[in-house]
């Protein structure tokens, strides 16, 4: 069904070696349509967090070009690589606040991307932004909580003001980097229903590297596996099985037995 | 078709740069074995009883230029040059461990069982010798000989009153003199710590090139002494605390600037990245990203260099750059104790306060 939508992100033959020799990522190519939500699974090392920050350009790639709703990402310099990350809401494994600003401070800065050097500087934002971020964090259950300094709150609640960052930055696309791996298990449900929420509600493109298959199978819309690097495998969550997962995470790997039907 | 990864690796691994990485460990073995050399003829010729010119025992000095440099520098050389080329056998020497990492089955072993671990040890021993002697330490005539030193002391524990009064009003102006050049170093330090740190100067040449002018304007700055800053700045602005204000500022602006870029390069570059990803402009990276994380520390380092201003500028005052050293010195040539003793206990408790107070407010802050 997703045949007929616009395409978001076109990667093609991406590769990147970083300075030591590493082979992060090998001639992957990943196409994202609007609408998806797009689980990229791999163990840890397997270029999940490479291959989401090659896409906006927090990594620089080694070869390979990237397009983001149409526009050529790996040519882009200055103010047009700026507006297309403005584009790009980001989710990240810590959570990345600006620990000692007010959560608020942290929910505008989402906004950054639109807002005039000057009055950013200075920390002014408009009335109209204002009032616009306190209602991104009452959506996610903040309210009350917007002069508190980042730092003063829990991991769960944290990830939640990133949430409604990414909300205020009024993205078209959001990269969320094991948006729930450093949270507590019970937490896990709440912070990807609110990701959920940016695809559903908002219409976001989402693209997620995940390693909980639980998650995986209960959230995404479709698969891409990565293993040294490179794709080793791409579908959708029916299709994923027990063979499948040996094929991704190596033969040793035994998957948990609640996750696995 | 070569792979990226392939590429890479030949950039990293033209035969250009491995003959300089080559080059770079050999000096560095050469440089290490000479020191080596120069410290056993050094003690060879120290316990050898040979007297000099004057008939006494050669004194440090004059084994120095006794060394036989020229000599030495060679065989430096070749045995550097024997044991890059037969690293296999004997074990990765230290240049080569330094430049191009050890030879993985040497990886683990603890140093007593590494060829360069022995000879580390080895070169650690020979400068503590070396040095006892190039120092002239006594250890007898520190413990037996107080006595010469008696009188100095009971000065000191029987403090004057003569001086208190003119001491205060210019302890009042040490603490201000050591303010103003605090306050003065704190915007340039500021803005060139930007230009100072590595991580926001990879960018372009123009920024590597910053970086590398303003390390070295620095280190330079900071090479020369306060004290000779002092001297220039007094015929410049004439005797007074002025000129202590300007001597000390310019060394603060060094030492900031160095400690306020190396807090930038240790940030957390998480929230970088993530005001980055909004598509922030560089500056307002900087804004948001770095800034909220580097105040804390600035202003530790900030009121720390106060601190130290302070004890400076007693030594500042002693050439004639005012505050409270500028009385210390003619009483201490003097030989009038009682009131070196009464301007000492003065600094002596303003320092320790100062101390105390910033300790406080540093952990407040941080």
């Amino acid at each position: 069904m997703s045949g007929e939508r616009g395409i978001v992100i076109d990667a093609r033959g991406l590769s990147k070696v970083f300075p030591d020799g590493t082979q992060a990522l090998d001639n992957v190519d990943l196409e994202v349509r609007e609408g998806e939500f797009l689980a990229i699974l791999g163990l840890s090392g397997s270029g999940k967090s490479t291959l989401l920050r090659c896409l906006n350009r927090l990594i620089e790639p080694t070869e390979g070009s990237v397009s983001i709703f149409g526009e050529d990402v790996t040519r882009a310099r200055g103010k047009k690589l700026r507006k297309i990350r403005s584009d790009i809401a980001m989710i990240f494994q810590q959570f990345n606040l600006v620990r000692r600003h007010t959560v608020l401070i942290n929910v505008l800065s989402g906004a950054l991307g639109r807002s005039g050097l000057l009055s950013s500087a200075l920390l002014r934002f408009s009335e109209y932004e204002r009032k616009k971020a306190m209602g991104f964090l009452e959506r996610v259950g903040l309210k009350g909580r917007e002069s508190s300094r980042a730092d003063a709150l829990s991991g769960g609640q944290q990830q939640r003001v990133a949430i409604a960052r990414a909300l205020m930055q009024e993205a078209r696309l959001v990269l969320a980097d094991e948006p729930v791996a450093s949270l507590d298990p019970a937490l896990r449900h709440s912070i990807m229903r609110h990701i959920e929420d940016l695809n559903r509600k908002e219409g976001m493109t989402v693209v997620c590297t995940l390693h909980d298959i639980d998650l995986v199978r209960r959230y995404a819309t479709r698969l891409v596996a990565l293993r040294a690097g490179r794709k080793v495998w791409e579908g959708t969550a029916e299709q994923f099985d027990g063979d499948t997962f040996r094929e991704i995470y190596g033969e040793d790997a035994e998957p948990a037995s609640n996750t696995m039907i | 078709m070569t792979t990226a990864r392939e590429r890479i690796l030949a950039q990293q691994n033209t035969p250009w740069k491995k003959g300089v990485r080559r080059l770079q460990g050999l000096m560095l073995d050469t440089i290490l074995m000479l020191l080596v050399l120069l410290m056993i003829e050094f003690l060879a010729l120290a316990f050898s009883g040979r007297r000099g010119p004057t008939g006494l025992l050669l004194t440090p000095e004059e084994i120095l230029d006794l060394l036989s440099y020229p000599w030495l520098v060679t065989v430096a050389f070749v045995l550097a040059t024997l044991w890059n080329l037969f690293y296999r056998p004997l074990g990765t020497s230290p240049g080569r461990a330094t430049v191009r990492g050890v030879m993985p089955e040497e990886e683990f072993l603890p140093w007593t069982q590494t060829s360069r671990g022995w000879f580390t040890a080895l070169l650690i021993q020979l400068t503590f010798f070396t040095g006892w002697l190039i120092t002239e330490v006594q250890l007898l005539t520190f413990l037996t000989k107080f006595s010469k030193a008696a009188d100095i002391v009971r000065g000191l524990m029987n403090p004057s009153a003569d001086v208190l009064h003119q001491g205060l009003v210019l302890l009042v102006q040490t603490i201000f003199l050591a303010f103003m050049a605090t306050a003065f170093a704190i915007p340039l330090a500021f803005a060139l710590s930007f230009v100072a740190a590595r991580n926001l100067t990879r960018g372009n040449w123009v920024a590597r090139w910053s970086y590398t002018l303003a390390r070295t304007v620095m280190n330079l700055t900071r090479a020369v002494e306060p004290l000779v800053w002092a001297l220039i700045f007094i015929s410049w602005v004439g005797i007074g605390p002025f000129a202590g204000v300007l001597a000390l500022w310019v060394h603060s602006v060094a030492a900031l600037t160095k400690l306020y870029s190396e807090q930038i390069e240790s940030i957390d570059t998480g929230p970088v990245e993530a005001i980055t990803a909004t598509g922030a402009s560089t500056l307002q990276v900087l804004r948001y990203g770095v800034v909220p994380q580097i105040i804390p520390p600035f202003l530790s380092f900030t009121i720390y260099r106060w601190d130290i201003n302070v004890r400076m500028s007693t030594i500042i005052g002693f050439v004639g750059g005012g505050g409270i050293g500028y009385i210390l010195k003619p009483r201490v040539d003097l030989g009038a104790w009682g009131e070196v003793g009464t301007l000492v206990i003065l600094i002596a408790v303003t320092v320790w306060a100062m101390d105390i107070v910033s300790a406080k407010v540093r952990e407040r802050i941080v």
